[in-house]
């Protein structure tokens, strides 16, 4: 039974971790809080499920779900870039566009996809991967992609990415198209997200119009989760850390489950983590020295 | 070289802030010419400065380098022919990346920028020995970010960025201001090493009249927008401070404020 949850936390906590990676690219690398998850999130689980119903091969569609999610960024990109519009009401305009885009992709308000094939169930035909396949392809998936975004990130377009996000004036008189810059990072975020988002529908077999939502702050939670806990000295490192993070968050929601607590607190409790790491951004610093006062006080 | 001619740039327009901050402004520089550019506060000399590099287009007139006209063309194409180092240390590097990586984006300034691992052992050693001119012993922190350095080590390090790849224009903006008197002697000194090794036009704004008048070949003052002042040869060499905040008050009608100057 415990192992049961537990495995299931680890599954889902590594699906989730795919959508924190995109959180990180835009929320730390261009420093843009966007709020086009809530809807690209759904958009990839919309855009997978409707796709396997009508016959698409799992793993097809599941690029597709990728490739809409770009899309989905580059248009706040361009609302952003080229419009002139703040980075909260590009995304929000995205995220509400993406609400009725959904609606539409799906035909109905959710689509189940029990006994249809899913990129799990192939899986689950490899030798030894009936039980752990799930869990398997979420590592396989989540390390491969970890991976690719650390190589981008040292490369010069990478480094032009996050010098972007550093410091705009001085990438841009170094010969940088900082706009250029924020649509490819957007695009790559909300691929991403859109990506989690059809391997978490696949995994439920279902997906609903609302089951983004309060995606991007349970993104955040698990960011900073993540670097608090684990640091953010290089880059490998923050991306293992933001990894992490995602799969703690969801271990701390399953506890808070466990506990006694109603599914539907959990946004309560994911906005008072966030609300909490952001007005202490010095809890690190001050847990540590906190710490390290208890320690001196027991050595004297 | 450089060829300003008649620029024109007003903030706000239409408003009660209204200003005009370039007024018919014109301006020509020669191959290795170093002109300091003095002036009292608003004068719009680094508002001279953004238009050249394009942080903004003029409202009218014509900018120019070696004949090709740039006037419309956007910042990040002028990047190429233009480098530029801030007054405030912060603005010229990113803090969160390394020594290293802030170096090749400097070394690759105005190329495009590829999908291949960005720096080599070739680049490195490039870096360290640059480095190592500089003195300050970051030959050795290749790896180091860029918070972790002083201002006066980060100021040296934009120096370099902005000279490493030659650029046909450097166009300083009060860059020492921000510095300890030592540091800031440091980083003047690695400025001229670097302008006369690599035959470098140059355009330094200072507030300080005697660097004003000892660095370089030529001297300009600005007062509202407009060049009221252009020095060189033996006129610059037997000029005095005293004399230079005559010759303001004469050319501008005005007493200069000099309550950021550095006299002496
Ligand atoms: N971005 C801007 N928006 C509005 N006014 C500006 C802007 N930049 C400069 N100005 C105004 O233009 C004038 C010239 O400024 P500036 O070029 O910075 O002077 P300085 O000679 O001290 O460098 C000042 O009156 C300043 O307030
Ligand atoms: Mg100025």
């Amino acid at each position: 039974m415990f192992s049961q949850i537990a495995l299931g936390t680890m599954e889902q906590g590594l699906m989730y971790a795919i959508m924190v990676l995109g959180v990180y690219l835009t929320y730390r690398i261009l420093d843009y809080a966007d709020l086009s998850v809530d809807g690209s999130f759904t958009l990839g689980a919309a855009t997978a499920t409707s796709m396997i119903v009508g016959g698409t091969d799992p793993w097809l569609a599941t690029g597709m779900a990728f490739i809409a999610g770009t899309l989905a960024g580059l248009f706040t990109g361009i609302l952003h870039t080229k419009f002139k519009i703040t980075p909260l009401l590009s995304g929000i305009l995205t995220m509400t566009a993406l609400y009725s885009i959904n609606l539409r992709v799906m035909g109905r308000a959710n689509i189940s996809l029990l006994g249809s094939r899913t990129v799990f169930t192939d899986f689950a035909k490899f030798p030894f991967m009936e039980e752990y396949g799930v869990f398997v392809l979420c590592l396989i998936s989540v390390v491969c992609l970890g991976a690719v975004i650390y190589f981008f990130l040292q490369t010069e377009l990478g480094l032009a990415l996050r010098a972007t996000g550093d410091n705009e004036l001085m990438i841009r008189s170094l010969g940088v198209n900082t706009d250029l810059m924020k649509i490819l990072g957007l695009s790559l975020s909300n691929g991403l997200v859109a990506f989690a988002g059809s391997y978490v529908a696949q995994k439920l077999q279902f997906a609903d119009a609302s089951m983004g939502i309060g995606m991007i702050i349970a993104g955040l939670a698990s960011v900073i989760i993540g670097e608090v806990l684990i640091g953010t000295s290089s880059i490998g490192r923050a991306i293992f850390a933001v990894i992490c993070g995602g799969v703690i968050y969801r271990a701390i929601i399953a506890v808070v489950l466990q506990l006694g607590l109603e599914a539907t607190d959990l946004k309560l409790i994911t906005a008072f983590i966030v609300i909490i790491a952001l007005v202490s951004p010095n809890i690190r610093r001050s847990l540590s020295s906190l710490l390290k006062g208890i320690q001196g006080k027991e050595a004297q | 070289m450089l060829n300003v001619r008649e620029i024109l740039k007003t903030f706000n327009l239409g408003t009660i802030n209204q200003k005009i901050a370039l007024n018919k402004l014109s301006l020509e520089l020669f191959p290795n010419d170093f002109v300091t550019v003095i002036g009292s506060n608003g004068a719009g000399k680094s508002t001279l400065l953004n238009a050249i590099a394009g942080n903004f287009f003029v409202d009218s007139g014509k900018i120019a380098i070696e004949n090709a006209d740039i006037t419309r063309l956007p910042a990040h194409k002028r990047a190429d022919m233009i480098s530029r180092v801030f007054q405030d240390p912060l603005s010229g590097t990113a803090a969160s990346m390394t020594i290293e990586e802030n170096l090749i984006m400097a070394y690759r300034r105005g190329k495009t920028r590829r999908l291949r691992p960005a720096i080599g052992t070739k680049e490195r050693d490039l870096f360290r020995v640059k480095l190592e001119k500089l003195g300050l012993g970051l030959e050795n922190r290749l790896t180091h970010r860029v918070s972790l350095l002083s201002g006066g080590q980060r100021q040296a390090l934009t120096l370099l960025m902005a000279t490493l790849q030659k650029p046909k224009l450097l166009l300083l903006d009060e860059h020492t201001a921000a510095l300890d008197p030592k540091t800031a002697e440091k980083v003047l000194e690695l400025t001229c090493n670097v302008t006369e090794q690599e035959h470098l036009t140059t355009l330094m704004i200072t507030h300080n009249l005697d660097h004003a008048l000892t660095f370089g070949n030529r001297t300009i003052m600005m007062h509202e927008g407009r060049v009221i002042l252009d020095i060189k040869g033996t006129e610059r060499n037997n000029m005095t401070i005293s004399n230079l905040l005559e010759m303001f008050e004469k050319a501008s009608g005005a007493h200069m404020n000099t309550d950021r100057m550095i006299l002496a």
